[in-house]
């Protein structure tokens, strides 16, 4: 009987082959994407209000226009030029912060501006693990769909981590990257820390003048190996300078440095030349487009960016994503996570990949403008920046100025891990410094700077764009071109799930084959192991079956070879 | 066949649930109510330096009983000068917050849930909140002093939060009828150390509200409790101690080096020149070894039987 079943088996078997082959006659059709099956996001945030993208004046405080898409909170510009405890509690409520995340005071020089500058800093994580549902919270994507775990430095803020009960969606505040601070040569500036993260952190200041041991608050280099203990979950530490020296610098946290400041927790942090008047903008959200430029690059630029590069490896990143219990999460980090076989796998310019560079790290010029972009890498490789259409001027490096006469032009800029460069970007079109108006790139050059998760388009790339060439939304015009940007801001492009050339042409030549007709290969190869699994379980059972049949022969034959050899004896 | 193979999924089921058990046993936090004279004999027998209590910063803390006058803080256009302007109190009628960002928002002191007829009792609830108090939770970080307060239906409570960290934490409350709190929320915020203190009317029926702080990952962490009104309702997931984990992670013994691995090591130094020892041991083991196989034949012959008989 199982004899006969066996067979039956295999004849079925080879009809499933017979039927593959047959199909390979024709190949499978092209199957389109409907746009309609995709979750496509509004190119432009529309949580965020058009009105901020113009010049404004709030408390007094002058906030230049910024027509990118998503322009920073002016709310949070006034605050952080007019300190926290100057502006009226309107004003606060529209920022979020607590009323003392950034305290001014005392004219000490007696130059009109405060002297006197306390910033609080708190540590939140960002695409964490929950213990009670599968997801992670609270979220940001620094591209549709992607949510690398991450660590900040945030700005003190009050009241809820996510924009509301209902949602899981971060408080704007808290965000990648960590904010650029700006301070004045000869301030007595206090960065407050506040631990409100589950593990150990520092602030190390680097770059900037800062004593290595203070007076009152003891080890101020943020190393605990060398100044001071690490910073525990709930405790609070001062680190204090005062700067004698101009710069664009950077600030990470210490601890465990080869994780943590991958995490995020890594800022610009630019000393500003002491003038008279000088209110800054203590705090960049965000980094991106400074709307309250000092009086120093106010006399020599028409505007001021803040481009920080960051990168992250995603192996390193979900750790936080894979448990809830901190002593797990230390130990993968700690323990487990090899540095050396790290692969950084997110390139991201001020917290976002591409696409989201289009909406709020555009560098939006006119013709004929001086414009200071701070550039800062605090991802683990060197990277090479190039400008489309354009050769800057490198005016500084590490914070320092060179020698200007002996200052050079290029369009690739390398940068080491933790380099600064000041670049003077002119849009002049004399063939050198510009090429003329257009939406011109900016992007790492080492080609996977503009991926994400090796995936192009993604990655740090981002536009320096002319007025003439952005759209009323504030994104680059590229319609007139025929080209869509909309498949950029969908989930599932990310998921690898879209046949990226799918549009090229009217026949999708290039798009996705169907799969083949009738059976496909997947479920062929499982309906094929299923059937050895059968084929074995049954030649099991015929063994059990006919254990003693097979006993009795087995001893017949032992007994026929042992016979020759006994009748040699 | 089939028994050994339950037999294993018996035991394999009975190790799971003991460990799921002994999660959902560690010590459920006594919940002794405070009442008013507990508030402050805590609060005075906690005067260590890290204890800031109450009294001391009796006139910094923002509470319920001493609203801040707002008269003459209301907020005039911004002089240009710094300096002054160094106090701003926020206060309508349910959102107060001074100007280091202490915050009592949805407090409700008269207004009476419309399933109550009158107050039943008033309550003083003094919560603590603070890191230390995750260390009776091994792989928490932050935690309130208790995971669960007992109420009656229309009480009225008086919350005392008293964070000792030297950062902020919440105590926040979901779930309450919306007609009377904002988002059906009651929310507490300070900076310690540092106590605030806030007032709600609990509705009069059974229920189980949600207490946790909102700073990023500190429910996640630890900071999550429940404050049960009579008989309660449905528990809530992920308190420490209280209920269990909706989503666990996995843990496995790890290879930590330990002192007896050291005696070990002593002894593998003392092979190279008395291996017989270590030889010793060796047969010691072969011996037990074969001693466990000797006494398993009875029960390998009596697997075979079964077989042949089937
Ligand atoms: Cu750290
Ligand atoms: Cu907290």
């Amino acid at each position: 009987m199982p004899i006969h079943l066996f067979i039956a088996i295999l004849t079925f078997y080879l009809m499933l082959f017979g039927a593959g082959a047959q199909a390979s006659l024709k190949l499978p059709e092209t199957v389109k994407v409907d746009p309609a099956a995709l979750t496509t996001e509004p190119m432009c945030d529309p949580k965020i209000s058009p009105a901020w993208r113009e010049a404004q004046e709030i408390e007094g405080v002058k906030i230049e226009a910024s027509p990118g898409c998503s322009p920073d909170n002016p709310a949070w510009i006034a605050a952080a030029v007019k300190g926290t405890n100057h502006i009226s509690m309107e004003t606060l409520m529209k920022t979020g912060l607590s009323p003392d995340a950034i305290i001014k005071t005392d004219d000490l020089d007696g130059d009109g501006d405060p002297d006197r500058i306390i910033i609080k800093l708190e540590i939140m994580e960002l695409n964490g693990k929950s213990p009670d549902f599968p997801g992670v919270i609270p979220t940001f994507d620094i591209a549709p769909g992607i949510q690398p775990g991450a660590w900040v430095f945030a700005p003190k803020t009050s009241g809820m981590s996510t924009e509301n009960f209902e949602s899981v969606r971060a408080n704007p505040l808290l965000r990648l990257p960590s904010p650029v601070i700006r301070v004045e040569v000869g301030d007595i500036v206090q960065i407050v820390l506040e631990n409100t993260h589950y593990f150990p952190h520092s602030i190390h200041l680097h770059g900037v003048d800062h004593p290595f041991s203070h007076k009152d608050h003891g080890g101020n280099d943020g190393v605990p190996q060398t100044s001071e203990r690490e910073l525990m979950p709930g405790e609070r530490r001062i680190y204090e300078f005062q700067a004698r020296q101009p710069g664009t610098m950077f600030y990470h946290c210490h601890v465990q440095t080869h994780t943590h400041l991958a995490m995020g927790l890594a800022g610009m942090i630019v000393v500003e030349e002491n003038k008279p008047n000088n209110w800054l903008q203590t705090l960049n959200i965000g980094a991106g487009h400074v709307r309250h430029p000092s009086v120093a690059v106010k006399e020599q630029f028409d505007q001021e960016y803040d481009l920080h590069y960051h990168a992250m490896d995603k192996e390193l990143v979900e750790i936080i994503q894979k448990y809830n219990d901190p002593r797990l999460i230390a130990r993968d980090m700690n323990q487990r996570y090899d540095a050396t076989d790290a692969t950084e796998d997110y390139y991201t310019l001020n917290g976002l990949s591409f696409p989201y560079t289009l909406r709020e790290s555009l560098i939006v010029v006119e013709p004929d403008q001086k414009i200071k972009l701070r550039l800062l890498n605090s991802g683990g490789e060197l990277i090479a920046i190039h400008t489309h259409g354009h050769h800057a001027t490198i005016t500084h490096y590490d914070g320092v100025e060179h020698n200007p006469v002996a200052q050079i032009m290029r369009d690739v800029f390398d940068m080491a891990p933790a380099q600064r460069l000041d670049l003077r970007l002119e849009t002049v079109n004399d063939g050198k410094h510009s090429y003329g108006e257009g939406d011109w790139l900016i992007h790492d050059h080492r080609e996977k700077g503009i991926t994400t998760n090796g995936m192009a388009e993604g990655g740090s790339m981002s536009s320096i764009v002319y007025t003439s060439y952005l759209n009323g939304s504030g994104l680059p015009k590229v319609s007139h071109f025929g080209i869509d940007l909309n498949e950029f801001f969908t989930k599932e492009y990310y998921e690898r799930r879209y046949p990226i050339w799918q549009d090229l042409d009217e026949t999708a030549s290039l798009g996705s084959p169907a799969g083949q007709m009738g059976v496909n290969a997947a479920t062929q190869t499982s309906l094929l192991n299923a059937l050895y699994g059968l084929l074995i379980g049954l030649l099991i059972y015929l063994v059990s079956a006919k254990r003693e049949q097979i006993k009795q022969s087995a001893a017949a034959a032992v007994s026929r070879l042992k016979s020759p050899k006994g009748s040699n004896q | 066949m089939a028994k050994t193979i339950i037999t294993f999924l018996l035991a394999g089921f009975v190790t799971f649930s003991a460990s799921a058990f002994a999660q959902q046993q560690t010590k459920p936090a006594e919940h002794d109510q405070h009442d008013h004279s507990g508030h402050d004999m805590s609060q005075d027998s906690s005067g260590t330096a890290t204890d800031h209590d109450h009294d001391h910063h009796h006139d910094h803390d923002l509470s319920a009983e001493h609203p801040i006058d707002h008269s003459d803080h209301t907020m005039s256009p911004q002089s240009a000068e710094h300096g002054d302007g160094h106090h701003h109190h926020h206060m309508d009628h349910d959102h107060i917050m001074d100007h280091e960002g202490t915050m009592i928002m949805g407090q409700n002191l008269d207004k009476l849930p419309s399933s109550c007829k009158s107050i039943s009792q008033e309550v003083e609830i003094t919560v603590r909140a603070g890191r230390k108090y995750a260390a009776k939770f091994p792989g928490t970080a932050f935690a309130f002093d208790q995971q669960q307060w007992q109420v009656k239906p229309c009480s009225k409570v008086t919350f005392h939060f008293v964070n000792e960290d030297n950062i902020r934490h919440q105590f926040m409350m979901h779930g309450l009828p919306k007609y009377l709190y904002k988002y059906g929320m009651f929310h507490l915020e300070v900076t310690g150390p540092k106590t605030v203190s806030g007032t709600i009317i609990v509705p009069g029926s059974d229920d189980t509200f949600l207490v946790h702080c909102d700073i990023s990952h500190h429910m996640e962490k630890g900071m999550k409790a429940q404050l049960v009104v009579g008989k309660g309702g449905e528990n809530i997931p992920s308190i420490p101690g209280v209920t269990p984990y909706n989503i666990n992670d996995t843990y496995e013994a790890e290879n930590l080096p330990k002192v007896s691995d050291k005696a070990e090591q002593n002894a593998m130094v003392r092979q190279i020149t008395t291996f017989t020892n270590n030889n010793l041991q060796n047969y010691g083991m072969m011996l037990i070894g074969v001693l466990i196989g000797l006494l398993c034949i009875p029960l390998f012959k009596k697997i075979l039987f079964r077989k042949k008989s089937d």
